[in-house]
């Protein structure tokens, strides 16, 4: 019943050094990368990327088309093999199997079996993760009720719309409660109301603790977000609360305020060149 | 490797096949349309065969003043199945048929026809032979042979009738495969045959879905490895080869009857194999695919080999000698003959293991090859 006691002092110690020096260590992050960096032959997709997620945070990755945003999210889930550098996941080295079971990913492509029902889907991810059988159909209630497709459960994906195919991914990214979800565009094509519905449950999933690191190209939903990260051709361009990013560009929306950074970074390189 | 997540991956699959009615009739339907179809019109033998009988023969009086006609004996035993036989009194007219494409060949039995051959009977020293002459269109073989062949067959069924015992005389004393037929022969060919491009093709399409819809992205993502999808791949793909060729059997033999002597479980087992190498190549050739259409470009490429090279249509043996070798590097070669050797001559596993092992070794191979293409895939 009794701890070693060492092992309860190692605890103690480790804690107290987190407190006093208000510092977080690298393995208690979320997400922590150093120099992380994607090619892709030549091209260079993610570019000395040092990324600090900490936990119970909503993080969004926002950049254009192209800058490297899914790229990070596919090395983070070993996916895609880092080319160089290295990442830590819920304190976990990548890429490795052992911080799967943790994770939830949200591809970009939907990632639904077409040829299957919206209950088959689910059941099937939920058994790659082990779940028993009343935890699942429990999980799959709550889920379809959530994204609002209880209607559609023994209906074929291939007959869903767009907006519901994306709904039926999200179900399926949540069907084990992981601790740290990668949500790549979760909410393209999905109806405004539906949207905010959404948003509403990623705020209580991170008050339960849950990280989440997100992708949009939709600036209204990243002001949800705790901290925000501009992306532009493989490189973090800036890094800060939503506020605060809006006030040090002076600008009143993200979109502007991305417009500024992004000019400053095109500035920095051709000084750097020159 | 978790077999919760192997069963998890299998299942899945099963599933998307069977909720999809065309990869259902593709799986289950082609196979029996395409044996009915090649069985009946492929049999190989050659039927109704035009040919035009110019018999000028005198017959020959005996001293005691009766005539016999040997040629006519031999008309009478032509195989009519086998030839349709029209008469004419004319060579050249009857050459102006062949030449004119409506009949194959001219059958000329001349004047002295039955005089020489019972004369040289009777003495081995007399000058002249009794001779069938057979002028006709040799451009297509098949047909060649099959006239040359019934003629002959003709020929020593009356002599035999006749009482004229040949000095050589070669008999068939069949060992294997008595009263096989063509679709004997055929039907343990196609089961290998089907399995392999069935399989091959429905994984290709399949995994080209998984990797365009990002499915294959999401479970590379959670706890599943890449073998792990390659097992419950292989194990889905194993096991609807088998019901495959357990169906297609059934229908063999309710329909052509065709032979089976040995214990089919053991053609099973040589599907079940060969049908996990193929799902394997399926996955192997996806990686060089981006989208569904790209995996249309490889079907001749999965296709002509294996149907050219693998003695399923035809022996191996009427394969050009250098080619030869390449039909060991095709598995469908390995089934068909064990499939062939099972059915037909009862072989055991003490005998079939060879092609068995040849099987497991390119399932092996490719499984190997499939997993390392996932993990490739990830630099
Ligand atoms: N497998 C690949 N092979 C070669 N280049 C790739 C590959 N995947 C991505 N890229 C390139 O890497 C760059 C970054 O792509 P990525 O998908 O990460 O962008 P993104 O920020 O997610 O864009 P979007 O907003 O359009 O989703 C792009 O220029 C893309 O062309
Ligand atoms: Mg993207």
């Amino acid at each position: 019943m009794t701890k070693p006691i060492n092992a309860s002092f190692q605890e103690i110690i480790k804690l107290d050094v987190g407190k006093v020096k208000n510092v977080t260590l690298e393995n208690e992050y979320a997400i922590f990368t150093n120099h992380l960096t994607k090619k892709f032959k030549d091209f260079t997709a993610v570019n000395d990327l040092n990324l600090k997620v900490e936990k119970g945070e909503i993080y969004g990755l926002l950049g254009p088309n192209g800058a490297g945003k899914t790229t990070v999210i596919k090395m983070l889930t070993s996916i895609l093999n880092p080319s160089a550098g290295d990442a830590q996941v819920l304190g976990e080295k990548i890429p490795d199997g052992k911080v799967a079971p943790k994770i939830g990913y949200m591809p970009q492509e939907t990632g639904v079996y077409l040829g299957l029902t919206v209950d088959q889907n689910l059941k099937f991810y939920g058994r790659v993760f082990n779940l028993k059988k009343d935890e699942m159909e429990k999980r799959e209630d709550e889920l379809l009720r959530f994204v609002d497709l209880l209607d559609w459960k023994n209906e074929m994906v291939e007959n869903l719309s767009g907006g519901m195919k994306h709904r039926v991914s999200l179900a399926c990214t949540l069907i084990h409660q992981p601790e740290l979800l990668f949500l790549d565009e979760p909410t393209v094509g999905v109806d405004p109301e539906l949207r905010v519905s959404f948003w509403d449950y990623f705020n209580q999933l991170r008050k339960k603790g849950v990280t989440i690191l997100i992708t949009t190209h939709y600036m209204d939903e990243a002001r949800h977000c705790d901290r925000i990260g501009f992306m532009q051709r493989g490189s973090l361009i800036a890094e800060d609360e939503p506020l605060k990013l809006l006030e040090e560009s002076g600008e009143d929306s993200l979109e502007d305020a991305f417009l500024v950074f992004s000019k400053r970074d095109k500035n920095r390189r051709k000084r750097v060149v020159s | 490797m978790k077999f919760y997540r192997v069963m998890a991956v299998s299942r899945k699959v099963f599933r998307d096949v069977a909720n999809d009615k065309r990869s259902l009739a593709m799986l289950f339907l082609a196979p029996i349309f395409a044996m009915c179809v090649f069985g009946l019109a492929f049999s190989g033998d050659v039927e109704d065969v035009n040919v035009i009988i110019v018999n000028q023969d005198q017959g020959y009086t005996s001293p005691m003043g009766d005539t016999t006609y040997l040629s006519e004996t031999i008309i009478s035993n032509l195989d009519t199945k086998v030839l349709n036989i029209k008469n004419m009194g004319n060579v050249d007219e009857a050459r102006q048929q062949v030449i004119d494409g409506k009949a194959s060949a001219v059958i000329i039995f001349p004047e002295n026809f039955t005089q020489n051959a019972l004369l040289k009977t009777q003495d081995p020293s007399y000058p002249d032979s009794a001779e069938i002459i057979i002028q006709g269109d040799d451009s297509i073989t098949n047909i060649k042979n099959s006239i040359l062949q019934t003629v002959n067959q003709a020929l020593s069924d009356t002599m035999t009738a006749e009482g004229v015992e040949p000095a050589l005389k070669i008999t068939s004393d069949p060992i294997y495969g008595k009263d096989a037929e063509f679709i004997d022969f055929f039907v343990p060919g196609i089961l290998a045959f089907v399995v392999y491009l069935l399989t091959t093709i429905l994984t290709l399409i399949t995994f080209v879905g998984e990797r365009v819809n990002g499915t294959l992205e999401r479970v590379l993502a959670s706890p599943v490895t890449e073998g792990e999808v390659i097992t419950g791949y292989a194990l889905t793909f194993g096991v609807l080869g088998v019901v495959q060729v357990a169906l297609l059997l059934a229908v063999a033999i309710l329909a052509f009857n065709i032979i089976v002597v040995g214990n089919v479980l053991l053609a099973f087992l040589a599907v079940a194999i060969l049908a996990i190498s193929c799902q394997a190549l399926g996955i192997l050739l996806s990686s060089l695919a981006k989208r569904p259409e790209q995996a249309i470009q490889f079907f001749p490429f999965v296709i002509l080999p294996a149907f050219l090279l693998s003695g399923v249509f035809w022996p191996i043996q009427a394969i050009p000698a250098w080619l030869r070798p390449f039909s060991y590097l095709v598995p469908p070669t390995y089934a068909a003959d064990a499939c062939r050797a099972v059915m037909l001559k009862g072989w055991g596993l003490t005998k079939i293991w060879p092609d068995l092992l040849a099987l497991v070794i390119f399932a092996l191979l490719f499984l190997g090859l499939a997993v390392w293409s996932l993990k490739r895939g990830k630099n």
